[in-house]
């Protein structure tokens, strides 16, 4: 018995040579190429698996690490108070100043009937963990497809972007960081609005590409996501150009080995819809739209000089009226 | 009946011992790529199933079979992040190596030992930076690669006197008909 077993593997061992199994090795090497997500699947499976055995490990390593940081932190309490009760004046300044200006925002938005900036709903996950590999640098976090986490939203800290989701599974995530080898993410750097590409390297600081020539930037200079595709908000701080040779990169804000808690942007870019007729700012001015032109119902036997007009306009050329209350139109409700 | 069930049960477990390198395998690439660990954040993981691949592709080949290589090699594509097929390829390539040159590695001993399991692990990682170099039509970062290569061999020492371990314990009393 013991022998049939044993040539029964010898057998099966004989019927996968060396060969058969590095062409299938090519193969799937071929398919993946074709079909990058195809172990996406079971990716998400083993980390949701892990997931519970992840926060429970990394609770006690949590701790571990917040005590040993908390040690040289007790000698500076004083020092560090000082700096926060200066440093919350004049964040109550600037509050007051930012009420101020936001009021003025919303009164200027509702004088020209803007579209009103999209709300960035936020769910808060935690990081379970962490992998620095040489073809994906990732954080694995608490929360998937069960809290509305979605492939493609961005990954904050309180600093600035981490990075995006590129697989959600139904309690964990997977993120793309901004220094890996696959992100790119559309950039606008101010000021001066330039356009360009951040694009991961495996380094700490990814490097802007596709620059437009004859653009000015320089290091210092603040680089925010553009927006551009509609696949993530703009606006959403990165960091700040670092000159690097001939080219540039990117200091991070975000420092996605120290975080612990993200905030998941969730950003649906919604379709503009056209302003009705009535609520058009000309509209509501009282400034009535000049009537489209009647259609033409004779033609021109004769083709028309040049030169010539074919017919004269007869309407007088419209005229902006004032804009005071004094107005006949705008004022008649 | 009882002659039966008596010759029955050493099958199966003879049948689940012939399994246990694979096991290994598989074990060490799980360990690797935990999400959590005091190395991973900083430098990338080692190739922990590498070890068993290349220790009993010269000790016991009839046991760790290329196939088995393949397996391991899929999981660690799955687990790693990798695009697939990378692991797998680079696996399968490095254990091509090993057993062409079964002779030359099973006679390495003490230093060698290790630099015969660095020239594997050397294959399996060139392998993988030049698939992934095709595959993303760009060449990626060597420090990375460079520095998975050593943490790879340092942890060679203490991974195969596990396997070691495992072998003379588990698998040689059970199949020592090789």
């Amino acid at each position: 018995m013991a022998n049939r077993t044993w040539k029964i593997a010898r057998r099966g061992n004989a019927q996968l040579p060396l060969i058969i199994v590095l062409a299938l090795a090519v193969v799937l090497v071929l398919v993946g190429k074709a079909q990058s997500g195809l172990f996406d699947a079971a990716r998400v499976r083993i980390t949701d698996w892990m997931a519970p055995a992840l926060s429970q490990v990394r609770a006690p390593l949590d701790g571990a690490e917040r005590w040993a940081g908390s040690i040289g932190e007790i000698f500076r309490v004083y020092e560090e108070n000082l700096k926060l009760k200066d440093e919350n004046a004049r964040l109550r300044q600037w509050r007051n100043t930012s009420v101020v200006l936001e009021g003025r925002v919303r009164h200027y938005e509702k004088l020209l009937n803007a579209v009103p900036d999209l709300e960035l709903n936020a769910v808060l996950a935690r990081v379970i963990g962490r992998a620095n590999r040489p073809f994906l640098r990732t954080m694995v976090l608490d929360a998937g497809t069960a809290n509305g986490a979605r492939p493609g939203q961005a990954v904050m800290d309180e600093n600035g972007m981490i990075g995006r989701l590129y697989l959600t599974g139904k309690q964990t995530s997977w993120v793309i960081l901004l220094t890996d080898i696959n992100s790119r993410i559309p950039v606008s750097i101010a000021p001066g609005g330039v356009q360009a590409v951040l694009a991961g390297d495996n380094s700490a600081g990814p490097r802007l590409d596709m620059i437009a020539p004859n653009t000015r930037i320089k290091a210092g200079d603040q680089v925010v996501s553009s927006g551009d595709g509609g696949l993530l908000p703009s606006g959403l701080s990165i960091g700040t150009v670092v000159a690097d040779g001939g080219g540039f990169r990117v200091a991070l804000l975000a420092d996605s080995a120290q975080s612990e808690s993200v905030q998941i942007l969730n950003f649906a870019r919604l379709q503009e819809a056209p302003p009705a007729t009535a609520t058009l700012p000309a509209e509501a001015a009282g400034l009535k739209p000049v009537p489209p032109p009647a259609p033409v119902t004779a033609i021109a036997t004769t083709a028309p000089q040049p030169g010539e007009l074919t017919t004269k306009p007869k309407q007088k050329p419209f005229v902006m009226p004032p804009l005071s209350p004094a107005a006949p139109d705008a004022g008649s409700e | 009946m009882g002659t039966t069930e008596k010759l029955h049960a050493p099958a199966v477990l003879r049948f689940l011992t012939a399994l246990v390198p694979l096991l290994c395998g598989l074990v060490g690439v799980f360990i690797a790529n935990i999400p959590i660990s005091f190395v991973s954040v900083v430098v990338p993981p080692p190739l922990l199933g590498l070890a068993p691949v290349y220790f009993w592709c010269l000790v016991r080949p009839d046991l760790m079979t290329p196939a088995a290589a393949f397996t391991i090699g899929m999981l660690e594509d799955v687990m790693s992040g990798a695009p697939p097929g990378v692991w797998t390829l680079a696996f399968v390539l490095s254990y091509a190596l090993v057993a062409r040159q079964r002779e030359s590695f099973a006679g390495l001993g003490g230093l060698g030992a290790v630099l015969g399991f660095a020239a594997c692990a050397f294959a399996a990682i060139t392998a993988a930076y030049a698939i992934v170099g095709v595959y993303y039509g760009r060449v990626p970062p060597l420090g990375p690669m460079v520095v998975q290569l050593a943490m790879t061999v340092a942890f060679y020492v203490p991974a195969t006197y596990l396997v070691s371990t495992i072998h003379h314990r588990v698998i040689g009393p059970l199949r020592s008909d090789f």
